[in-house]
């Protein structure tokens, strides 16, 4: 009976001192969530043009975006901010036609082309905590596009190199590999614009993002 | 930790410079010809019956002169005489007081552009407290572009003021194809063929 006592009492008092080492693990936030942390985004996406820059210059799909992004996402706050530098490029083949420009008739093979390449700076803003392994947000961003438009009719170039205004806004989600971890998935469907106008192009260009990237983050 | 970050936006940037690649290598021959025309809207084709053309290419080269008949001339010339006629036009000898003169000539422009050297290069010694004193250094590169013009002559209607021939109709055949003879007959073909009010009948 002493015996079986003593067994009780040493697995209560084991038991007792594992239930108290537990909570110790968890009481510790993330450092995540303690710190401002960093977070770096390499993104590959497909767009298609919309609207006007679509009627009217290139309608194709384009599967030829790339982008990289730093953020600092901040303490305390739903928000993070950074920068995102880009490169978009669009084409389309015009087959054999004839255009009129005053009393000069061409007869030529069209490739119509498009690269841009937006420096923006961007919030996002997250709807859920920093613990959560999927953080859905919401992007606003602003900055200019680096633009060379080249029209090719046969083998002769025109072409045009401006710096226009370009902004965006987006909705996407990080998906955390792991709990706490660093590294995650990212998708994200933007809208991006530019004020970019000459020639074919007359309200600057519009296009929907889809893209998918990895991200790392530390503090 | 740094470090990791550092190269993965580098494989970035590398992957986003090396994606540029030549829009139009995938042209063919003749997909890479361009056709211009022009034409004097003031002019009535119908008032011209008879037409003559030049016995050899005239050969421009920086506003230098001369004259070439070669196989690719020839075809030309001749394919020249064959849409003209087609169109309704006869074909006379100069000597017969022709309505209309085609000339052809190959033209081409050289340029000899400047550029100088960028001296920000300069800044890698800096560390030693020197800048660079360039002096101004040139580099030099020459373009050139060759295209065959056709421009049609009103004989008819000479302005005898200041002696001249008015131009009523001219075609530049340009791109990289336009030295390929087996693509002499497409190209004058096309140059007639988008120029449909020269149709006298």
């Amino acid at each position: 009976m002493r015996k079986i006592f003593l067994v009780a009492l040493f697995a209560i008092v084991f038991s007792a001192a594992k239930a108290q080492e537990a909570p110790k693990l968890y009481t510790l936030p993330s450092p995540f969530e303690r710190y401002t942390h960093y977070l770096a985004t390499v993104r590959y996406s497909g767009a298609m043009p919309l609207g006007s820059f679509s009627d009217s210059y290139i309608d194709k799909f384009s599967a030829r975006n790339y982008s990289v992004s730093l953020e600092w996402v901040l303490r305390n706050s739903p928000l993070s901010i950074g920068g995102e530098i880009g490169s978009n490029y669009f084409q389309k083949r015009i087959p054999r036609a004839v255009y009129q420009s005053g009393d000069e008739t061409i007869s030529a093979v069209q490739t119509r082309t498009i690269t841009q390449y937006p420096i923006q700076v961007f919030a996002n803003y997250h709807f859920l905590n920093k613990t959560s392994t999927i953080q859905p947000y919401a992007q606003i961003s602003g900055g200019a596009a680096i633009t060379d438009y080249t029209v090719y009719y046969g083998s002769l170039a025109q072409q045009k190199q401006k710096i226009a205004p370009a902004y965006g806004i987006g909705l996407g989600s990080k998906f955390l590999f792991k709990r706490d971890g660093s590294f995650g998935a990212d998708l994200r469907v933007k809208y991006e614009g530019t004020s970019f106008k000459y020639d074919y192009i007359e309200k600057g260009t519009s296009s929907v993002n889809a893209s998918v990237g990895l991200f790392y983050r530390w503090w | 930790m740094l470090k990791i970050t550092s190269l993965i936006i580098l494989t970035a940037v590398l992957g986003l410079s090396s994606c540029t690649k030549d829009p139009i290598n995938d042209l063919s021959t003749e997909e890479t010809l361009v056709y211009v025309t022009n034409r004097d809207k003031t002019v009535d084709y119908k008032q011209y019956k008879t037409f003559s053309i030049v016995d050899s290419v005239l050969v421009v080269e920086n506003n230098q002169s001369g004259t070439a008949l070669d196989e690719i001339d020839r075809a030309l010339l001749n394919r020249i005489i064959i849409n003209m006629q087609s169109l309704g036009y006869t074909y006379v000898a100069p000597s017969a007081k022709p309505d209309v003169g085609i000339n052809a000539a190959w033209v081409t422009n050289t340029q000899l552009n400047v550029t100088t050297q960028p001296s920000y290069y300069g800044g890698y010694w800096g560390g030693y407290g020197y800048g660079y004193g360039y002096p101004s250094y040139y580099q030099y590169y020459e373009t050139s572009e060759s295209y065959w013009l056709i421009s049609m002559v009103d004989f008819k209607n000479a302005n005898t003021t200041d002696k001249t021939f008015n131009v009523v109709w001219d075609a530049q055949i340009r791109g990289s194809g336009i030295g390929s003879t087996q693509l002499v007959d497409q190209m004058v073909n096309s140059v007639f063929t988008q120029s449909n009010y020269l149709k006298i009948k």
